[in-house]
């Protein structure tokens, strides 16, 4: 391989690290805070799909990303006053999301476009060269040239994680997120809302959730797909535990299983998937989740009342 | 001036009347001790206080004015501030984040870490609490992390402190460290009220005493006229006797016997470095020591949880260094745990199946793969009538009873099982004087029936007042042995701590 195809394969392994990113950095967000959001999954369905239906009729990427937005909010939401208002089991919750997104979107998908399993492509996306972030003075620099004309969901995905990090570990609302994840009692008796730092929580890391899918959508892909997210949620969950529940942390993973996709499509362009079973090279990624999950998960520990409903008058 | 009254204060929990009518009122600058049994609503009435749990009825006043308590945020406004029984605490973070969670130093939305170490060093000089401001919490010994407590309620400016059972996970020495605080706190005009069961604790401390009893309030004493017995009377509602009374017992056979025993700790450090006793038939053995000498392995070794590294172990004559649990109850071990929540009972279960946990295989509680419940039920129906466990109905979830009746569940199931050998590793801690005194009868009833009985307690006065003889435990090694006629509380003390070994504890 040459430095230009080192420096694509590079980029190209950023474009499917980015919609697993995002998907940590939802579970990172929200975790902090106490809630289990395994619905990211089927939030990221309905940014993927929301995502190309406003880039579609607005023929701007950016309308498409606001919509991802605002459905990730919204579905979110709705995660938020199933598990905090009425403190509903936050697993049975997660999972109701994901089995609604797989339907409704098939329908959705149906009713609007009159289409099944692809939505039409899209002219002006993300990955288009019209709106690809240009870096022409990294273009020489080996290594650093894959940099050059990347997405500007990917800069948006380093941009978040960075953003994240702050908010969590150096603002006066990231320390009380922790604290409501850790001890929501203790929050409690030092007069802080664990309701609302936690609906925030879920709903601000839900709109990532929503970003990622539109990331799938409009940015690595000019459309959407019935199979979408393809699991990535999950493997975005796995990439918050492996990064132990913090943003770099999750972005580290998120390059791993990135390389995980990348490697898995060299070698289904160099030809040696021929020999294989098809199938079996696409389930690379996946295999690596869980080897990389059996083999670290022990050693990292959620935040300490991650999952738990919380009501103040318990006894 | 009072700075704290409660007017006709009531709260209704699902089938529970946990406060009933209470009114008191509380002078600045007092120590106001609220004592009562396990359950009697000392912490519910606090909680409502501390804006925690909304009072089904009645009225509060702060400073003689009339106030709306709706949440803890009202409370501290009222410069109110509770250091809680469980300590509010995240042991993952640092010192100074703990103390200023909630009133953060901040330049705009950031958290400014330099500055409220800062302040978190000041006022822990002030106020003369020492703590190590970039310590990790959880690394930190339970005296301290109370200190934490108190701090992060003074710097909230409190002027009413509401200190909820703090000396129940304290060692003596804790102790006397928080009196001392306490007492500076009063000097300085603080308000202190003051929850607790010890009566010891409260005739020491406090200026006046309410007592509750099942939500009621009993009345309200004067310490200078009143006595623990008196106190005791008004918490429980009858005569109870502190002091134990002395049984003799014919001392048989050999049923316990260990020689340079060694076990390590989870660690692998050793932490039990050679102990040779043995305990026979109709006597009770105490073990004294502070807490981290090495009590809690010997107990593991002892029951099967660990195994020791050398030395040998007898039970009835048969050898059981390497030996499961299973192995050793069968041989007549009989345990009784401190620790309730995870050794003694499964607490979402409930009592009808926790009073056979150890038996239920095989006859009479079960038949092949099915667990015969009529039986399991009758038997717990029993033993609940016997034992006087309340609220009485087998099917509410151990988890739901108070300390003292979970112990008592405890000693039901443990002294049904057939054994000769009972280890008691602090029986009564936590409890109450009323279920203390339960416990203390079942030992010297089981002493009476013949049985081996291995006490180790943190307290003193239980030791001197059940043992036949006493081992003092130190760093591992039994560094003395004596007997209660022969010791007091003073050399017994000073052994404990390490001073004096080579010397005979007796006077």
């Amino acid at each position: 391989m040459n430095i230009t195809q080192i420096n694509l394969t590079i980029a190209q392994m950023l474009d499917y690290t980015t919609p697993i990113l995002f998907a940590a950095l939802c579970g990172v967000l929200s975790e902090n805070a106490g809630v289990v959001n395994i619905g990211l999954d089927g939030i990221m369905r309905f940014g993927a799909f929301f995502g190309l239906v406003g880039a579609f009729f607005s023929h701007s990427p950016w309308i498409g990303l606001l919509l991802g937005i605002a459905i990730g909010c919204l579905v979110g939401a709705l995660h938020a006053f199933i598990t905090i208002r009425w403190n509903g089991d936050q697993t049975v919750a997660g999972t109701a999301v994901n089995v609604i997104a797989v339907g409704l979107m098939t329908y959705l998908l149906e009713f609007v476009f009159s289409t099944t399993g692809y939505s039409p492509q899209l002219q002006n996306y993300f990955g288009a060269q019209a709106y690809r972030v240009h870096l022409p003075f990294l273009a020489k620099i080996p290594l650093l040239g894959a940099f050059s004309n990347l997405s500007f969901m990917i800069w948006l995905g380093f941009i978040c994680t960075v953003l994240m990090h702050v908010l969590l570990y150096h603002t006066v609302l990231g320390l009380r997120i922790r604290t409501c994840g850790e001890n929501p009692k203790a929050a409690t008796t030092l007069g802080i809302n664990v309701s609302r730092v936690r609906w925030f929580a879920v709903v601000a890391g839900a709109a990532l959730a929503g970003v990622g899918g539109a990331a799938l959508s409009i940015s690595s892909f000019s459309g959407f797909s019935d199979s979408m997210p393809n699991g990535v949620g999950f493997i975005g969950l796995a990439a918050m535990i492996f990064g132990k529940w913090t943003p770099f942390g999750a972005l580290g993973a998120a390059l791993l299983f990135g390389t995980g996709q990348i490697v898995q499509s060299i070698i289904a362009v160099t030809g040696i998937a021929p020999k294989l079973a098809p199938g079996l090279t696409l389930i690379l990624p996946y295999v690596l989740t869980l080897a990389v999950l059996a083999g670290f998960v022990g050693r990292s520990i959620a935040p300490a009342a991650d999952g738990l409903p919380y009501y103040k008058e318990q006894r | 001036m009072k700075a704290l009254e409660v007017r006709n204060i009531s709260k209704m929990f699902p089938g529970n009347l946990a406060n009933d009518n209470i009114s008191f009122s509380v002078e600045r600058g007092e120590i106001f001790a609220i004592v009562g049994e396990n359950g009697a609503g000392k912490s519910t009435l606090m909680n409502i206080i501390y804006g925690i749990y909304t009072a089904s009825g009645g009225d509060l006043l702060v400073n003689e004015k009339e106030v709306k308590i709706r949440s803890v945020e009202d409370a501290i406004k009222l410069r109110m501030g509770m250091v809680h029984q469980e300590f509010m605490l995240i042991p993952r973070f640092t010192v100074t984040q703990n103390i200023v969670i909630g009133d953060e130093p901040h330049k705009g939305i950031f958290f400014d870490y330099g500055r409220a170490v800062r302040e978190v060093r000041e006022l822990s000089e002030r106020v003369s609490l020492t703590v190590n401001a970039s310590a990790l919490v959880g690394d930190l010994p339970v005296g301290v992390q109370q200190r934490v407590e108190i701090l992060k309620v003074l710097r909230r400016g409190a002027e009413i402190l509401i200190f909820d059972e703090p000396t129940a996970v304290l060692t003596p020495e804790e102790t006397v460290d928080l009196f001392v605080t306490m007492r500076k706190l009063q000097a300085e005009g603080k308000t202190i009220l003051f929850i607790s069961h010890k009566l010891k604790e409260v005739m020491e401390i406090a200026n006046r005493i309410a007592v509750l009893r099942r939500g009621k309030l009993q009345g309200i004493v004067n310490k200078k006229d009143t006595n623990e017995e008196e106190l005791a009377r008004m918490m429980v509602g009858r005569n109870v006797v502190l002091e134990i009374p002395k049984v003799d017992v014919e001392v048989g056979a050999v049923a316990f016997a260990c020689h340079d025993l060694h076990v390590r700790n989870k660690r692998g450090y050793e932490a039990v470095k050679g102990m040779t006793f043995d305990v026979h038939g109709g006597e009770i053995v105490g073990i004294a020591g502070v807490q981290g000498n090495g009590q809690d392995e010997l107990v593991n070794a002892m029951i099967g949880f660990s195994h020791p590294v050398s030395g040998s172990m007898e039970l009835n004559g048969k050898n059981m260094r390497m030996v499961t649990t299973a192995q050793l109850r069968k041989e007549g071990m009989s345990y009784i745990t401190e620790d309730r929540a995870r050794r003694g009972l499964v607490m979402p279960y409930t009592v009808r199946e926790n009073s056979v946990m150890g038996q239920h295989l095989g006859k009479p509680f079960s038949k092949g793969i099915r667990m015969d419940y009529d039986k399991v039920g009758e038997f717990a129906e029993g033993k609940v009538k016997e034992y006087d466990i309340r609220p009485g109905d087998v099917y509410d979830t151990a988890g739901s009873l108070s300390g003292g009746n979970q112990q008592k569940l405890i000693l039901a199931r443990e002294l049904s099982l057939p054994h000769n050998f009972l280890i008691a590793s602090q029986p009564t801690r936590g409890l109450d004087v009323g279920a203390t005194e339960f416990v203390y009868r079942k030992l010297l009833e089981e002493k009476k029936a013949g049985k081996a009985i291995l006490l180790i307690s943190l307290e003193l006065s239980e030791i001197l007042g059940l043992s036949d003889r006493i081992l003092v435990m130190f760093e591992g090694r039994i560094v003395g042995e004596t007997t209660p006629d022969k010791a007091t509380e003073e050399a017994l003390g000073l052994l404990m701590l390490g001073v004096g070994i080579d010397k005979k504890v007796q006077s």
